[in-house]
């Protein structure tokens, strides 16, 4: 009994905590200029979409979620087009100085920003790839390779090895083991590789800071931290668009939590 | 036929290798590469604003005036402080929200998707609301606490300690979900019929978590900790849109400093040099995971 | 070597290969034709001019202006892009551009702050060959120096800016004060009106300013410093003042007399668009801002005082001490990147002309920076207050400048900050060891080789 307390009390709390701090925020963006600005603050709106209005038409967050959207989308294709082989390469195949391999790419992807964003920039400039959406790409598929390929590495490593030792029989090449029979069973993982490395690249910040300068050119993240009103802070305007910044993402949660959970904790522990 | 079979086997090797390149490009060219680079580039003395001054080379200069700079000093203390106080919170929350969607209960599904929202916000925008929450007219936090009283209403973000705690507490709600995940896998490995025999055994609920639950997941607790540890070393985006560093540099992480040395006073090798220390300090962090679990992991890749 | 350099015969051999590579893998991603579009050719007659400024604080004024130009000059096209309110937000992604010769800029708005170190890093075209001294001449010249360094012009003055002090007319002339002409006065009133209003308005408080740490911070600062008859550094730029008596006297007088006396301690936390709040919601009965300030306001749409503001210079640290304030201002300047510099100029000359400024003084409140319209009749009918903003911007003091301004910057924020946000500090030991900071780079600044 005190154990069924113990978990109902845990489960409000998980919820509680995890949902109201968003959802007082989602409030204020359903509320008037004058709720909004109203000391002390009203809990409840009188509801409306002005600020929505107001955050799609007059900030352009369309064009926001367009550019997030495609700098998004095409990480997650190049991730997962590169980090796949090396995946599978790095599961099945046995190649001396593999495991060097697996450690350092895992280094990688604990690099602070700042330790290459000076050397990265210059890179960028010189090839025309400042202020460009492929520009901000490439700096986000290094950095979401790690993660697909020790996600894939662990998936491939799951599969029973006779499959390709059949498939290696009949004459199939590495290359073709992997596309015509390890691909179609490791689809749940790549699946989960895809929208970790999405979420990943739809919410990055410093590097989107440092390659956007062009507002029309610049991702949601860094639509919502400089976001600006005329005069004042326009916080039921920043509401609305943060709403909507954070919507795909709360989807793909209610979609996909299963694949989230069971794609890190094989990538994580089982390794 | 020996022979073919060998051939074909080295072929499939140089294929095999081939499917490595590209991410050994990706990882070299805007990786490797540029790390080296910073550290050259902190080796000058280069100021963009002085072409004039020209671009001497200086030698491990810019890292003696780092460690006379207080403004360096204090990121540091700021960064590792932040760095302690948010991963024991998020580990030890993350422990008891993996406790709860480890169980077993109609609606786990929706719970778990619950608790993995925050982890989803963008940082920036989780910033902003925090900042709102702790406004100082407009605030959640001051509605709770104080109603109507308005004239009571407490500027949060003017204390620089509760401005710093408001930057530990955001990332705590943040990325507690994150460990709880990675928890919850150890959780997963744990057979039940431990907890059975436990159970016959007359052993009591914290009696169980103690002897079985707790021995039994150090690694993924220590796999927790050393992530988030790393991680949250790269702290930026909650300090740039919440606090700017402020005030009186209570929120001032390292890798803001360095992002101001380097492109609001355009000091490349001194900023360089700031990066280059915040990228040494986390490598001896990510030796020590490598040393502590990772080995474990690489033995049974390799 | 040049490390860091852009002109492409200092590249570094790893560079070129790098560059082919990323070339090669950026096709995949698809994104890189839609990037092309806007940078390729170069135009024969029709121009596009790239215009980076701040999201405009009189959209209609501006909308309005560049409908006039596209009148006057059909083959030149302007397109604005906005860049973040915040100073120091807009210089960083500013000069990011700039480093990159960006030549996608053609014009940008400038801040005065900026001059020496755009001018010393090459980021501002000199405007001597097209900016005659005849023409200068009808501008302020206190506002024509805000462009000038090295003895050259980068810039041509939009404004003219200086901090003021706004205050609640109805309540001054409800407790019968005349607006305040000495910081005890303000004290003074500000207390006995709080206290009377109390029980009626218990949020009201007498102060709102900005004091989060953020370049504005130098200026509110500056203007106490200035008040005590100190200076942040001495006139050659060889050595900062922060722990000399004046200086250390106006920390305190703030840190002990307004923070958290007749203001809030959340002007701690407050740049101008936090601040000006509490001061149209009819929470705080004097206000330190920039002239903008009158407008908004003024402006019934979004202020519960309009019709009830009043504005005066910024008080005086004593009756036999000089007003003092800090000079800000936006100025405009072409990228010496541009490949358009000379329609660029042609812009630039029409929107300073007389006939703009005094459509933007009607229209949106901007101070003219050009004497004539300055003094127009009907200009000053429609702002009273700029009478009192001349008077103003001619002692106004501007913040220290040398191409390192950045990064005294960061430290004079850092110090003011934490002298005031910690009660505790030891205010002459941070003194100092700014003091110490300062004196470095400045060193630094000097080692030419």
């Amino acid at each position: 009994m005190a154990q069924r307390l113990l978990l109902a009390c845990g489960i409000a709390l998980t919820v509680a905590g995890s949902l109201a701090p968003f959802l007082w925020f989602a409030l204020t963006s359903f509320k008037t200029q004058a709720e909004v600005e109203a000391v002390p603050p009203l809990w409840w709106p009188s509801g409306g979409w002005h600020f929505y209005r107001v955050a799609l038409f007059d900030h352009h967050l369309l064009a926001y979620v367009a550019n997030s959207v495609i700098v998004a989308g095409s990480t997650t294709m190049l991730a997962l087009a590169i980090g796949i082989p090396a995946a599978y390469v790095l599961a099945r195949v046995k190649l001396p100085g593999k495991a060097w391999f697996l450690g350092g790419l895992l280094t990688v992807s604990m690099f602070p920003q700042m330790a290459i964003a000076g050397p990265v920039w210059r890179l960028l400039a010189d090839v025309q790839g400042l202020n460009t959406h492929w520009g901000l790409v490439l700096p986000y598929v290094t950095f979401s390779l790690p993660i697909v390929v020790w996600i894939l590495a662990s998936f491939f490593r799951e599969l029973p090895a006779e499959l390709e030792e059949a498939a290696r029989v009949d004459g199939c090449t590495t290359w073709q083991t992997l596309t015509k029979i390890m691909l179609p069973l490791a689809a749940p993982g790549i699946f989960t590789a895809a929208i970790l490395t999405f979420i990943y690249a739809w919410n990055e910040f410093f590097f989107a800071l440092l390659i956007l300068t062009q507002p029309g050119k610049q991702t949601l993240p860094l639509g919502i931290a400089l976001f600006q009103g005329e005069f004042t802070i326009p916080w039921g305007e920043l509401a609305a668009a943060s709403v909507l910044a954070t919507l795909p993402l709360v989807l793909m949660v209610l979609l996909f939590q299963r694949w989230i959970i069971s794609g890190l904790s094989a990538g994580a522990v089982k390794g | 036929m020996m022979k073919s079979a060998l051939r074909a086997l080295s072929a499939d090797h140089a294929a095999a290798w081939w499917m490595l390149v590209p991410a050994l490009v990706f990882t070299f060219t805007l990786a490797v590469y540029p790390v080296i680079a910073s550290f050259i580039l902190s080796l000058y003395r280069i100021i963009l604003s002085m072409p004039a001054l020209g671009e001497p080379f200086v030698g491990l200069e810019n890292y003696a005036e780092l460690l006379r700079d207080p403004t360096a000093r204090q990121a540091f203390l700021v960064t590792a402080g932040f760095v302690a106080l948010s991963t024991t919170l998020e580990l030890i929350l993350g422990l008891c929200i993996a406790l709860v969607i480890h169980a077993q209960f109609p609606g786990r599904g929706w719970v778990r998707a619950a608790a993995l929202i925050p982890w989803v916000i963008p940082t920036a925008v989780a910033s902003q609301m925090w900042r709102y929450i702790f406004n100082d007219q407009y605030g959640l936090a001051n509605l709770l606490l104080f109603g109507d009283r308005v004239a009571e209403y407490v500027p949060w973000f003017a204390s620089p300690g509760v401005a710093f705690l408001i930057m530990v507490l955001a990332d705590v709600w943040k990325t507690s979900s994150f460990a709880a995940l990675l928890i919850l896998a150890g959780l997963q490995l744990i057979p039940d019929e431990l907890y059975e025999a436990a159970r016959i055994d007359g052993a009591g609920l914290w009696q169980r978590f103690w002897h079985i639950t707790l021995p039994l997941l150090r690694p993924a607790l220590l796999l927790a900790l050393l992530f988030r540890t790393m991680d949250s070393f790269r702290v930026f985006d909650l300090a740039f849109v919440m606090t700017q560093g402020g005030p009186g540099d209570a929120t001032q992480v390292l890798q803001l400093y360095g992002y101001k040395a380097m492109f609001t006073e355009g000091r490349m090798g001194y900023g360089s040099a700031v990066s280059v220390s915040v990228f040494l300090a986390i490598f001896f962090l990510s030796l020590l995971y490598i040393r502590a679990i990772g080995s474990r992991l690489l033995e049974r890749n390799a | 070597m040049t490390w860091w350099s852009r002109d492409p015969s200092h590249r570094t051999g790893a560079a070129p290969i790098a560059a082919a590579l990323i070339c090669a893998l950026a096709v995949v991603t698809g994104a890189i034709a839609a990037d092309r579009a806007d940078t390729s050719g170069e135009p024969l007659k029709p121009v596009t001019l790239r215009f980076v400024s701040w999201k405009a604080d009189h959209p209609r004024a501006w909308d309005e202006a560049f409908a006039r130009f596209a009148d006057s000059h059909p083959h030149i096209s302007i397109v604005r892009e906005l860049a973040p309110h915040s100073s120091t937000a807009y210089h960083d992604l500013l000069t990011q551009k700039l480093k990159n010769r960006d030549a996608t800029v053609d014009l940008f708005f400038m801040d005065i702050i900026w001059v020496p170190e755009f001018a010393s890093a090459g980021w501002a075209l000199p405007l001597d060959d097209l900016f005659s001294p005849e023409e200068q001449e009808h501008f302020l010249p206190a506002a024509m120096e805000t462009g000038r360094y090295g003895g050259h012009v980068y810039g041509v003055p939009s404004r003219i800016d200086s901090g003021m002090l706004f205050y609640r007319a109805d309540l001054l002339a409800k407790y019968g004060f005349a607006p305040p002409r000495t910081w005890a006065e303000l004290i003074t009133q500000a207390e006995s009106i709080t206290r009377g209003e109390r029980t009626l308005h218990p949020a009201l408080r007498g102060y709102s300013g900005q004091f989060k740490q953020y370049e504005g911070l130098v200026c509110s600062m500056m203007e106490f410093v200035g008040g005590y008859g100190g200076h942040l550094m001495t006139p050659d730029l060889r050595h900062s003042l922060l722990s000399t008596p004046a200086t250390l006297a106006a920390v305190e007088f703030v840190r002990d007399q307004i923070i958290g006396h007749i203001a809030s301690r959340a002007v701690l936390t407050y740049q101008e668009p936090e601040s000006v709040v509490p001061f149209i919601q009819g929470n705080a009965v004097f206000h330190r801002n920039w002239p903008y300030t009158w407008e908004v306001a003024n402006d019934p749409r979004r202020s519960k005082i309009a019709g009830k503001v009043g504005v005066v210079p910024l008080p005086r640290m004593a009756a036999d001490r000089p007003p003092t304030t800090a000079l800000g201002g936006w100025l405009y300047a072409i990228s010496p990147f541009s490949r358009h510099q000379r329609e660029a100029w042609d812009f630039i000359r029409f929107i300073s002309s007389a006939p703009l400024q005094r459509h933007f003084a009607l229209a949106a409140g901007i101070a003219p920076s050009r004497a004539a319209v300055l003094q127009d009749e009907q200009v000053l009918e429609a702002n009273p207050h700029f009478r009192a903003q001349l008077a103003m911007f001619h002692g106004a003091t501007s913040r220290p400048r040398t191409p390192l301004y950045p990064a005294i910057s960061n430290i004079l924020q850092r110090y003011f900050s934490r002298t005031l946000a910690y009660r505790d500090v030891n205010l002459r030991a941070e003194a100092e060891r700014a003091d110490a900071q300062i004196d470095r780079l400045l060193e630094i600044g000097r080692s030419a080789r």
